[in-house]
């Protein structure tokens, strides 16, 4: 289960913050003020000042139930659930707000806390209605548990005949959040989470006591890409997932834990299954990505993964229609294309959602054929280093540090939407910390203010020789944890090679200077879960050039962004295309080869930080589809160069053996290099001249990006979502 | 007299199975359907259906006994009891005494179907198409020529 709201308190403890080592800053070497000293239960707990009561007790493993704490929002108070008693107090006190003093004695289990718990539930239950047996939340409901450990075990609740209970009227916040608000306690954490960290003011409450209502004051709908995360916070069942609605019950599902590849982060992930069936895609806590957030792309567009599949090996007839064969048919004859192409015809081309064990595999496979052209779709200017340094490519802030920058200059990315959760972050900074943000790009909505520097990718040449004149550049001087964002869009224009070395430059000049000489400057954000991997597998980035060398065989590896299409190809090409969607990709196919979709396998992403992670199988892959290393290897037999490995763990040798970082699952190393690769870039530092432009700017362009989420109802029904709301007056 | 002697010390018996082998083809046809139908009996041919299933008859059997079909070779082992058509089943069963041939009353109308034995079990069996929805819904690709 992943909402442990009674255990959440444990997540204080030092073990499951993000480890020190990665957070090492030169003005953090501080004296600790001193701690105080105060009794939980007359057991002595010394805390620093300023804690307050209830995280104190999670500190000697007393946990005070709560509805409206949650230590990732701002304290509200508001819900009286963790009244307590302290000792020379006339009245129990709310812990959750009540900061620690010297000498406290705190009672979590006296008579008078006791009774003011069974007080507090007796009241939230009054108008509370009992429909917990058609409640989406029944089995992981707070208010359920919380009422069965703290409640009362009689009710003196008489008046259903008079009065009845209160109702309050549903609200339509868009297709993935279904309200029922009779159910609402008025936590308010849906309301802070939307101000704080979705950076959405929408929510309110409007009236007061008995007449209170959670809700948009206008008719509007909760348009966020993190929106999802509402869900998991509210801790009764006024907000549910509107696909999941009356799907399974918590005690049915089998739930494993995986790794989302829809964006660049890598987010941890919980997949809920039943009878062979993806039900929902839950976050899973890790304060180094995703924290307990997750993006709405990787939370609802599982039921992609129902539709559009391709379940049976396909080979086009003689009219050149596809047409279902057995895999022996399929392996044969690619085999075949394989085999009878000359090495320098033949093409490979990785998208988005190709894990390291099948990039490493094709590449083997195409290696031992005698050729090189293996690419991914995304490009990467090749001058200067290339992606020989890791650090030319990566995140090498990394993603938790980004909160304790004090200064992000974001190029020619919308992180909003190319990585919602990075940017979660540096809200949280923006909000928490005073961070400034600087954007070079296309004005866009970030969700919190920022200094719009201009779109001229000449801005960036100006700060990187520091001949800008712009306050920014003042500002990035001064700054003690900088951090520089490029996007790897704009790599993809001929002046991506400069721009690259520009922000090289700047942010080398910048990190030079520090105090704090672990701290990273240059991040690149990669756009796709498999990016990373494949340039530290050795795949060439970009296939511009190799389409046009007119091959004879293109393998499409999951490639569906649509750049490889038969118009750029010589008639009598052969494309194979290994992968489980059909979109693009498949459409343009002589020989499908059905591949297993990232819940389906156990495979390695690295992620934008360069953190190799595993997803695991929550389910089987449908109908004839296979393992797409499976795949891969099976063929190599058939074409004559067989591939030394037969299971995945001697596929994961020959993984550590081409990087050894492929395999260091959950870590990330830090990287190095900077100034080799800034000296290579010196000579690519020619004048720039265009504009930098972001492929996503609207949140409807957000929803359906890949083949996964382009598959999918639910992300079809948020782009009409959106599209209807700008209609909207509000 | 002699009959009733014969039958007091049970030589009818003898005589009767001679009669039975000797009604069923000799020794090898008779081991033959006592294998196939697990028992050998004679009787008289009432008559023969459109599939070849004969029909007899013996008042010597008691009741419920003494009238059978015998199936046609056509269907082999397969044989089972959907294969008698309706009209003999009511003769087979004693709802009638006369044999579907020798009846002027059955009615005969133009929109009776032919008989069509239980297919249950085999390819030609009934399915019911499914109201569910397939939790995998597949790409089907598009025709890139018509035809």
């Amino acid at each position: 289960m992943l909402r442990q709201p009674l255990s959440r308190a444990l997540a204080l403890s030092p073990s499951k913050v993000a480890p020190l080592a990665a957070r090492k800053f030169a003005d953090q070497v501080q004296a600790q003020p001193d701690k105080v000293e105060v009794f939980i239960n007359d057991k002595p707990v010394y805390v620093p000042p300023g804690t307050t009561v209830l995280q104190a007790a999670a500190q000697v493993g007393v946990e005070i139930p709560r509805f409206c704490y949650h230590e990732r929002l701002a304290v509200a108070g508001n819900c009286r659930m963790c009244l307590v008693e302290v000792e020379k107090s006339p009245k129990p006190v709310a812990a959750c707000a009540m900061p620690v003093m010297k000498g406290m004695r705190v009672k979590t289990d006296s008579d008078l806390t006791k009774k003011a718990r069974e007080g507090v539930m007796e009241f939230l239950l009054v108008n509370h209605p009992l429909d917990c047996p058609i409640c989406d939340q029944g089995g992981e409901c707070d208010l359920q548990d919380q009422s069965m450990a703290f409640g009362s075990d009689k009710s003196r609740f008489t008046d259903i005949h008079f009065s009845g209970k209160r109702a309050v009227e549903d609200k339509d916040v868009g297709p993935l959040i279904k309200t029922i608000m009779t159910r609402c306690i008025h936590c308010t954490r849906c309301i802070r989470f939307a101000s704080e960290v979705a950076g959405i003011d929408d929510f309110g409450t409007t009236g007061r006591g008995t007449d209170m209502q959670v809700g948009t004051y206008v008719e509007k709908m909760f348009l966020s890409e993190l929106s999802g995360n509402i869900i998991d916070l509210c801790p009764v069942g006024a907000l549910t997932s509107k696909p999941y609605s009356f799907a399974a019950r918590p005690w049915e599902t089998r739930r494993i834990d995986s790794v989302d590849v829809l964006d660049p982060l890598g987010s941890n992930i919980v997949v809920t299954t039943r009878t062979n069936e993806v039900l929902r895609i839950l976050p899973r806590t890790n304060e180094e990505i995703n924290e307990e957030w997750l993006s709405d792309k990787s939370r609802f567009a599982c039921d992609g993964l129902k539709r559009q599949r391709l379940v049976t090996p396909m080979l086009a007839d003689s009219r050149g229609n596809l047409t279902p064969v057995e895999w022996e048919d399929a392996v044969v004859a690619a085999a075949r294309a394989l085999r009878d192409c000359p090495p320098g015809k033949l093409l490979a081309v990785a998208g988005d959602f190709a894990d390291a064990e099948s990039l490493v595999a094709l590449k083997d496979l195409f290696n031992h054929l005698g050729s090189e052209n293996v690419c991914t779709e995304q490009y990467f200017p090749l001058e200067g280093s290339g992606t020989d340094l890791r650090s030319s490519y990566l995140l090498n802030t990394k993603i938790a540090n980004v909160e304790d920058a004090d200064f992000v200059l974001l190029i020619g990315t919308n992180v909003r939407f190319e990585a919602p959760l990075l940017n979660a972050r540096i809200r949280k900074a923006f909000v928490q910390k005073e961070t400034d943000v600087a954007l070079v790009g296309p004005k866009v909505d970030l969700t919190y203010d920022y200094t719009h520097v201009g779109d001229s990718a000449s801005i960036v040449k100006d700060l990187a020789t520091g001949t800008s004149s712009h306050e920014v550049m003042k500002r990035l001087e001064n700054a003690k944890r900088p951090v520089v964002i490029l996007g790897a869009d704009q790599l993809k224009t001929p002046e991506g090679a400069a721009l690259l070395a520009y922000t090289q430059e700047l942010s080398l000049r910048l990190q030079d200077k520090l105090v704090d000489k672990e701290w990273k400057v240059l991040n690149v954000l990669q756009r796709t879960a498999s990016q990373a991997a494949a340039l530290d597998a050795g795949y060439r980035p970009g296939l511009g050039a190799q389409l046009q060398a007119g091959p004879k065989v293109v393998y499409l590896l999951g490639a569906d962004s649509g750049l490889v299409t038969r118009d750029a190809l010589p008639k009598d090409c052969v494309v194979i295309y290994q992968g489980h969607h059909g979109d693009a990709g498949a459409a343009i196919a002589d020989i499908v080869l059905p591949g297993a979709a990232y819940t389906e396998k156990r495979a390695t992403y690295v992620n934008a930080e360069g953190r190799a992670q595993q997803t695991l199988p929550a389910v089987t892959p449908p109908g004839k589809a296979r393992e797409d290393w499976k795949i891969i290897r099976a063929l190599s037999e058939v074409v004559g160069v067989r591939l030394p490995y037969d299971s995945l763990d001697e596929l994961r040798e020959r993984l550590a053996a081409v990087s050894p970082t492929l395999v260091a699952y959950g870590d990330v190393q830090d990287n190095n290099y900077f100034a080799q690769a800034r000296a290579l870039a010196q000579s690519l530092q020619k004048p720039v001249s265009g504009k930098l432009d972001v492929q996503l700017k609207q949140l409807e362009d957000y929803f359906m990006t890949d083949s996964i989420s382009r598959a999918s109802p639910t992300m079809a029904k948020c782009v009409q979502a959106v599209l209807k709301q700008k209609q909207s007056p509000y | 007299m002699s009959n009733s002697i014969a039958k007091l010390l049970a030589l009818d018996k003898i005589s009767n199975f001679f009669n039975i082998i000797r009604q069923n083809g000799g020794i090898r046809a008779s081991m033959y359907k006592l294998y196939r139908q697990d028992e050998l009996k004679d009787g008289t041919l009432v008559g023969e259906d459109q599939f070849g299933n004969k029909y007899y008859e013996n008042p010597r059997y008691f009741y419920s006994r003494n009238r059978w079909v015998e199936y046609s070779d056509n269907f082999n082992m397969n044989y089972d009891g959907s294969q008698v058509p309706a009209e003999w089943f009511g003769w087979l069963h004693y709802k009638t005494d006369l044999p579907p041939h020798k009846d002027p009353n059955r009615p005969k109308y133009k929109w009776m179907i032919e008989f069509t034995e239980n297919m249950s079990g085999t390819t030609g069996q009934y399915v019911p198409y499914s109201t569910t929805r397939p939790k995998i819904e597949p790409w089907v690709p598009k025709p890139k020529s018509s035809v």
